[in-house]
């Protein structure tokens, strides 16, 4: 193994250079859970055809560069997707609506309608963008928060809200829009699919532990995860300078970053 | 191969013990086969993903396959510049300021960024650019420096000294007020040198990489926007080749032109696979320095 190359273990969150078992705890080592020096594990880069099975159907990752999810949905399971992430399905799945408060959602350009496909039968999802599909089982007593039109689908029984970025500072620069999609399980397991644009990486962080991200890298992050803008001054001396915010993510829990983003003030 | 074995990287021509997966200075892997093309062109061996690149007591990781990220670990003092733009993240320990640039005015009229960050240790910092690519590392000995395309450049560390130069990649139509001035390549070259000490440069090229050697006198055409870096020893000009037509519709065919970028060894270029178009507005030339073919 390159001597540089960091497994976490899972057990304690140490990190660990050439062993199979952790020198701190002495649990075995995953080969797969290598994590870059600062701590950011890689998504799982998905095989091609990988087969993921959520309560009585599956979900299968086809592709590598703009992958699709292809599910095979049983009879009495159910997802649900933004309308134009759906790249084509069978006769026998019925599609209806999921309505939500529309006008509101409607003026910040956010969809208002969440469609919803029913089994029996297949249906395919993709994002029109290079990118990694993320896969996260949601354990019950879940809560999750995804930028906008990051999310490609998630099973019937994750509830799906959105909750107002809070702070002006935060809705102008925060680089995330108005809103964030938050996604919550009762009592059953759920499973929700995100797309992230290029590579995405992930971490956890302690309570009080912060970290500052460019803002339109912000793929998902735990509700218990604070978000807020700061700004940098910068000024070229003439015209009075700008700004350049950075959103700082202050834990405890995960947070998701992509790192094909888009700058918020550019337009890039 | 021989532990201790002399081992000069193909991609960066630096000397190592070759004992490592990964050249210690740019990050290529070490122990490839080379695919270079029958016209000696050769695919720059993209770096492993985590591989760990030695700058002084600060490092590097690069990370993720598809869109890079460069994962810089600053030592107490250490430093890195950069366009503002290219932050991913950092440690808020990290501390990040304006950074002067002379002619800021001529930058901005030229279109390239105005605003150019100083990083400095201790702490993590990372950069990537919004596009799918390669992340280069071209690790700079002194006495070296490079010319690079405007809008690549990602990030330097401090022993790397920064400048722009003209060149002669434009050309004119139309005449009085109507004349315009077209670059193909943008109006300026980023120039990198290393006067003191070694240092290491990044930039991004989309798509894929390939890097060849050109001989004393050697040329060869590229399309201007697929033209990525060069050692400043090679010549870069605007050439044009035009072609064959029919006597009778060779003067109705004057916008059927191909542009290309000519580049004379010797020195070392490179080039990207994922390019935009250049569009060519036509129209008769009159302006600027460059040769001509006619088929």
């Amino acid at each position: 193994m390159n001597p540089y190359q960091r497994i976490v273990c899972r057990w304690c969150n140490a990190q660990n250079t050439n062993a199979t078992s952790c020198a701190l705890c002495g649990a075995p080592l995953d080969g797969r859970n290598l994590v870059t020096e600062s701590g950011w594990r890689e998504a799982p880069r998905l095989r091609d055809m990988t087969t993921i099975h959520f309560r009585q159907s599956t979900c299968q990752v086809e592709g590598e560069i703009v992958p699709v999810v292809e599910l095979g949905l049983a009879q009495g399971d159910a997802v649900y997707f933004e309308h134009h992430c759906m790249l084509w399905k069978t006769d026998t799945i019925p599609l209806s609506v999921m309505n939500l408060q529309g006008p509101k959602r409607s003026f910040f350009r956010m969809p208002h309608i969440v469609t919803i496909a029913s089994g029996p039968g297949r249906v395919a999802f993709s994002r029109d963008a290079t990118g990694e599909i993320v896969v996260l089982p949601l354990h019950p007593q879940m809560e999750i928060d995804v930028r906008e039109h990051a999310f490609l689908l998630a099973s019937i029984d994750v509830s799906y809200s959105y909750v107002r970025i809070k702070g002006l500072a935060n809705i102008l620069h925060g680089g995330n829009g108005m809103w964030l999609d938050r996604f919550v399980t009762g009592q059953t397991q759920g499973l929700l699919v995100l797309h992230g644009y290029g590579n995405v990486f992930e971490r956890t962080l302690a309570p009080g532990e912060s970290i500052q991200v460019e803002p339109g890298s912000m793929l998902y992050k735990d509700a218990s995860v604070t978000l807020e803008a700061e700004g940098i001054k910068l000024s070229s001396g003439f015209f009075g300078g700008t700004t350049m915010y950075l959103a700082r993510l202050t834990g405890p829990g995960r947070v998701g970053i992509q790192s094909m983003y888009h700058h918020h003030e550019s337009g890039e | 191969m021989t532990a201790g074995a002399p081992y000069v990287c193909p991609y960066c021509r630096t000397a190592t013990a070759g004992n490592a997966p990964t050249c210690t200075a740019c990050g290529a892997p070490v122990d490839v086969s080379l695919k270079a093309t029958p016209s000696g062109w050769i695919e720059l061996p993209p770096a492993r993903d985590m591989a760990h690149i030695q700058c002084g007591h600060s490092s590097v990781q690069l990370a993720g396959p598809m869109v890079p990220v460069a994962e810089f670990t600053l030592a107490p003092g250490d430093g890195v510049y950069f366009p503002h733009h290219e932050l991913l993240w950092k440690e808020p320990g990290v501390t990040v300021t304006q950074r002067g640039l002379k002619g800021a005015w001529k930058r901005m009229l030229a279109g390239l960024p105005v605003h150019m960050l100083d990083a400095v240790g201790p702490g993590r910092i990372a950069f990537s650019r919004d596009a799918a690519g390669e992340t280069l590392a071209i690790p700079l000995h002194p006495g070296r420096s490079v010319d690079v395309r405007e809008h690549v450049f990602m990030v330097a560390t401090h022993p790397i000294a920064y400048d722009w130069i003209t060149h002669e990649v434009w050309f004119q139509t139309g005449t009085g007020d109507e004349r315009e001035t077209h670059h193909p390549i943008g109006q300026l070259l980023d120039r990198f040198s290393a006067p003191a000490g070694p240092g290491l440069l990044l930039v991004h090229a989309h798509g894929n990489a390939f890097v060849r050697e050109l001989a004393p006198g050697e040329h060869l055409y590229v399309k201007p926007s697929a033209f990525l870096y060069k050692d400043t020893s090679v010549h870069i000009w605007l050439h044009f080749s035009l072609p064959h037509a029919s006597n009778v519709t060779r003067w109705t065919a004057w916008a059927e032109r191909y542009m290309w970028v000519g580049l004379k060894g010797p020195g070392r270029v490179a080039i990207q696979s994922a390019y935009g178009h250049v569009h060519d507005p036509g129209g008769r030339i009159t302006g600027g320095k460059h040769t001509v073919h006619q088929w």
